[in-house]
């Protein structure tokens, strides 16, 4: 008897919980999923007014825990998710992500064709590209006694615990192999142990290594060199105009965050509905000027001010240069992983 | 040399708790900063306690937040008390190594905890959410309260029950009459320190979090990712506020039964 | 019936719930990380079914061996700064009047209350180039160019120890509290002094709290990654960072549980250490 009580108690207390989401408001919803404030506000708040719809911000902090959480919903729960490029290809290839329905969507005619047609979604079926860049380094000539021309330049001596970089590992270690004349992508493990040695020898010079916010840590004089993605580029000018940008003569890095409905979405015709509205040529311009990326949205450009493309001094031009970053070999990644562990604690020293 | 004696402790304890407190009245100072950097001053300003009350987000994570710990609390304060008074009995080996195993949870790294929980959730078919949340919450709850009771268990005067029992009561309400009311404050305190527990918690909850049950914490998380501003700041200095107004309260409550 | 209730074997049924909980949602997480640090990764994502000793292996790689050294070197150093500043602190808490010691409670255990990340924030502010901290001292002549802490080993442990300091502070207070000071006054009256009451009395006696607070103190530090990354810029290598690395960036799932498993045996080794030097069972001071 008493047994069954305390197991029924204990029932009872786990299903209390469940109580709690049983009451939801009939509201129609859009359940976003990304990066904390990658999405400007008043574009949601717009957005919410123009159509009646509640939107719901989830953020991640990795792309990899977006495809984790999205692999227990089963593709489920969420509406639309903003990620990068290698990461769309991985869940494209799970089968988590549902085909666009561009009847629905039809400003997607607005999409320059510049950013379609990547290997995440060769016949653009699946996504809607959002927010193109190419990393590229940033410093104060002021506080900076050697000439920088690339990556290579990284590697002064006088440039002693003044670096910050990005803390991802393939593109860290993407950049010692550019400056060994390889590819990002290189599957041969020889380069990437190389690269691995020479990225040691830089470990003296990185005084951090940060995710976010790595332009404010140029800007409060925190480091005199930073390697920054676009957005941080220009919101570092737009601080210090007197910054300098170097587009590394090794070659360029190129990405792409995009935004593509999960194959299970519980509102994806609400999803369809923001997609139209943010590939609007004015809502458009307005989202680039915020974010300050490349503008996939060739409606957009007449409504960009000058001063964007002042800042941003990057044009699409340079992307034909830029290589992405793609999932290499099991073997190939374990190396990745480990030179970029050793490297890491290197810089701890 | 008596009188130097008794002002050096005094001296220490003001100076080391002063320095604790450095960073958090820095927090309440940046509250009020005018600049949207959390790091650099920009003058005074209200506006961020004004932007705090028109986000309905932040506050639908409190509110997630709070029931939660509440949740979670209750059901490590039932489950833990069950547990200890059950435990006090058993002596075997087996259950020496349940209790090790269910105390496992504040023992070992938190990253563990919420890593095998997200894997074995997704294993289980569990979507991730409130229950999740939940249940994982309340296994790090439960030891705290478990181990303040067990404590409290031993440290008690045997012959109190006992005597119940002699007078006539049945086991159960000699528990219920005598041994209860003797455990409670350890009860109580177990449950305090797993809804603050709760309360903070980061690591778990970011790996069993689902679409529409943010936490507050979580939330703080991600967006301390691309600079907190200082509506947070503003919300913490809330909290603050509250708590030293619910702990000073209690107190004076706690004056009155006493006298 | 009610009357078996109390009987030995018949109370211990109110554990019941906690066995089944402790059984599905501990043990059984807990076995399946077993599990999974057998598997062999998926090169693109998941796990796949096979068997392997290959993430064991890898640990033994110095790469990621040294991970676990630069934990517990950080572990240590932080425990012993929190002995150093919180026994003085719950020593001196602990004689003082009924009063004050609730009110000094109250202060150690308000901060609980307010989002530790929010309070590393706060920090960040001090230690910043050109923070507060460099103002002070350049504005007092101490120094005429910013420290540039931040960042650095010292600023993660300040981190640190400012994070686990409250636990080894309750901990110390309680077992002082619980002394039995007739024994010093023995002492002193056999005609020790001061310095020797202490050592061969109070030490021997508060013992038990000061290792239940290093065991409170040195465990989370094993652990705790995100004030490295915080207030170290990312540079330091702990066996948290490490296993978050592999879940959210290695995708090496199999790798990170295995990590996981040899992080939660060194754990235990040092419960069952604390327990067999000081035959205790129970953590004391965490209420």
């Amino acid at each position: 008897m008493k047994k069954w009580l305390c197991i029924a108690l204990a029932l009872v207390l786990c299903v209390l919980p469940l109580a709690g989401c049983g009451a939801q408001a009939e509201k129609e919803e859009l359940i976003v999923y990304t990066w904390t404030g990658y999405i400007p506000d008043d574009v949601i708040q717009a957005f919410e007014e123009e159509t009646g719809i509640n939107v719901i911000y989830n953020s991640f902090e990795t792309n990899e825990e977006m495809l984790a959480k999205l692999e227990n919903t089963n593709g489920g729960e969420y509406d639309l998710v903003l990620a990068s490029d290698y990461i769309i290809k991985l869940a494209g290839d799970k089968g988590l992500i549902g085909e666009l329905d561009k009847e629905q969507i039809p400003n997607l005619k607005n999409i320059d064709p510049l950013y379609q047609g990547f290997f995440y979604d060769p016949e653009n079926k699946l996504t809607v590209p959002y927010a193109p860049g190419i990393p590229l380094i940033v410093y104060d000539p002021s506080r900076v006694s050697c000439e920088i021309t690339g990556y290579s330049s990284l590697w002064d001596p006088s440039l002693k615990d003044s670096i910050a970089v990005m803390d991802s590992t393939r593109v860290i270690n993407g950049f010692a192999l550019k400056t060994l004349g390889e590819s990002f992508n290189t599957e041969d493990l020889d380069k990437i142990r190389q690269a691995g040695d020479k990225l040691l020898t830089l470990a003296p010079n990185i005084r951090l290594l940060s995710v976010d916010q790595t332009h404010e840590y140029l800007l409060n004089e925190e480091v005199s060199v930073a390697l920054l993605f676009t957005s941080q580029v220009a919101l570092a000018l737009q601080g210090n105009p007197n910054l300098k940008v170097v587009y590394p003569t090794e070659g360029l890095g190129f990405g792409v965050d995009a935004m593509f409905v999960p194959s299970q979405a519980p509102n994806a015709d609400n999803a369809y509905a923001f997609l139209n509205y943010i590939l609007d040529g004015k809502v458009g311009a307005h989202i680039s000027e915020q974010i300050l990326y490349l503008c996939p949205n060739q409606a957009a450009y007449e409504f960009l001010p000058e001063a964007f493309a002042d800042s941003l001094k990057i044009t699409g031009s340079d992307i034909p240069n830029g290589e992405f970053i793609m999932d290499v070999s099991a073997d190939a990644a374990e190396l990745h992983n480990q030179i970029y562990t050793a490297f890491k604690a290197a810089c701890g020293q | 040399m008596k009188k130097k004696a008794s002002v050096f402790p005094k001296i220490y304890l003001g100076v080391i708790l002063a320095l604790t407190y450095v960073p958090i009245i820095i927090v309440i100072i940046y509250s009020f900063n005018a600049s949207k950097s959390a790091t650099a001053w920009g003058g005074w300003s209200l506006d961020w306690y004004a932007k705090l009350f028109r986000n309905a987000d932040l506050f639908d994570a409190l509110k997630n937040s709070v029931v939660l710990a509440l949740m979670s609390s209750l059901a490590a304060g039932v489950i833990g008390t069950a547990g200890a008074v059950g435990m006090a009995r058993c002596k075997s080996r087996l259950a020496g190594a349940v209790e090790y195993v269910s105390t496992l949870p504040i023992m070992i790294p938190e990253i563990i905890l919420g890593m095998v929980f997200m894997a074995f959730f997704t294993l289980l078919g569990l979507k991730f959410g409130m229950l999740t949340l939940f249940l994982g919450h309340t296994s790090f709850c439960i030891p705290y309260v478990y181990m303040i009771v067990k404590a409290r268990l031993v440290g008690l005067d045997k012959s109190l029950p006992e005597a119940a029992r002699d007078l006539g009561a049945s086991g159960f309400r000699a528990f219920w009459d005598v041994t209860l009311p003797l455990i409670m404050p350890g009860i109580l305190s177990g449950m305090l320190l797993a809804f603050a527990m709760s309360l903070d918690d980061v690591v778990i909850s970011i790996f069993v979090t689902g679409a529409r049950t943010v936490t507050l914490p979580v939330k703080i998380y991600t967006q301390i990712k691309t600079g907190i501003t200082p509506e947070i700041n503003a919300l913490c200095t809330l909290m603050l506020l509250a708590t030293f107004v619910l702990v000073t309260l209690s107190g004076i409550l706690g004056k009155k039964r006493n006298s | 019936m009610k009357k078996r209730f109390l009987k030995k074997p018949g109370a211990g049924i109110a554990a019941v719930p906690l066995w089944m909980f402790t059984l599905v949602f501990v043990a059984g997480p807990m076995v399946y990380m077993l599990i999974l640090s057998f598997l062999t990764r998926d090169p693109s994502w998941g796990v796949v079914n096979e068997f392997t000793l290959d993430n064991y292996a890898k640990i033994l790689n110095p790469v990621y061996a040294g991970t676990y050294l630069s934990s517990l070197k950080l572990a240590l150093s932080t425990t012993a700064i929190t002995l150093v500043i919180g026994y003085p602190f719950g020593y001196f808490m602990a004689r003082l009047s009924e009063k004050w010691k609730k009110r000094l409670m109250m202060l150690v255990v308000v901060p609980f209350w307010t989002n530790a990340l929010v309070r590393m924030y706060g920090w960040i502010i001090i230690f910043r180039s050109n923070g507060l901290l460099d103002k002070l001292l350049m504005g007092l002549g101490v120094t005429d160019a910013p420290l540039r802490l931040l960042y650095t080993y010292p600023a993660v442990l300040v981190g640190m120890v400012y994070a686990l300091l409250p636990f080894m502070i309750l901990s110390v207070y309680s077992s002082v509290e619980k002394m039995d000071w007739s024994l010093v006054e023995a002492a002193r009256d056999l005609g020790a002094s001061k310095a020797r009451a202490f050592w061969t009395v109070t030490a021997k006696l508060t013992l038990p709290g000061v290792l239940s607070g290093v065991i409170l103190t040195f465990i989370p530090s094993m652990g705790l990654f995100f004030i490295a990354d915080v207030l170290g810029g990312g540079k330091f290598m702990l066996v948290g960072n490490l296993i978050r690395d592999q879940l959210f960036s290695a995708r090496d799932w199999p790798f990170a549980a295995a990590l996981a498993v040899i992080l939660t045996l060194l754990t235990t080794l040092f419960l069952w250490l604390y327990r067999k030097i000081t035959h205790v069972r129970d953590l004391e001071g965490i209420l």
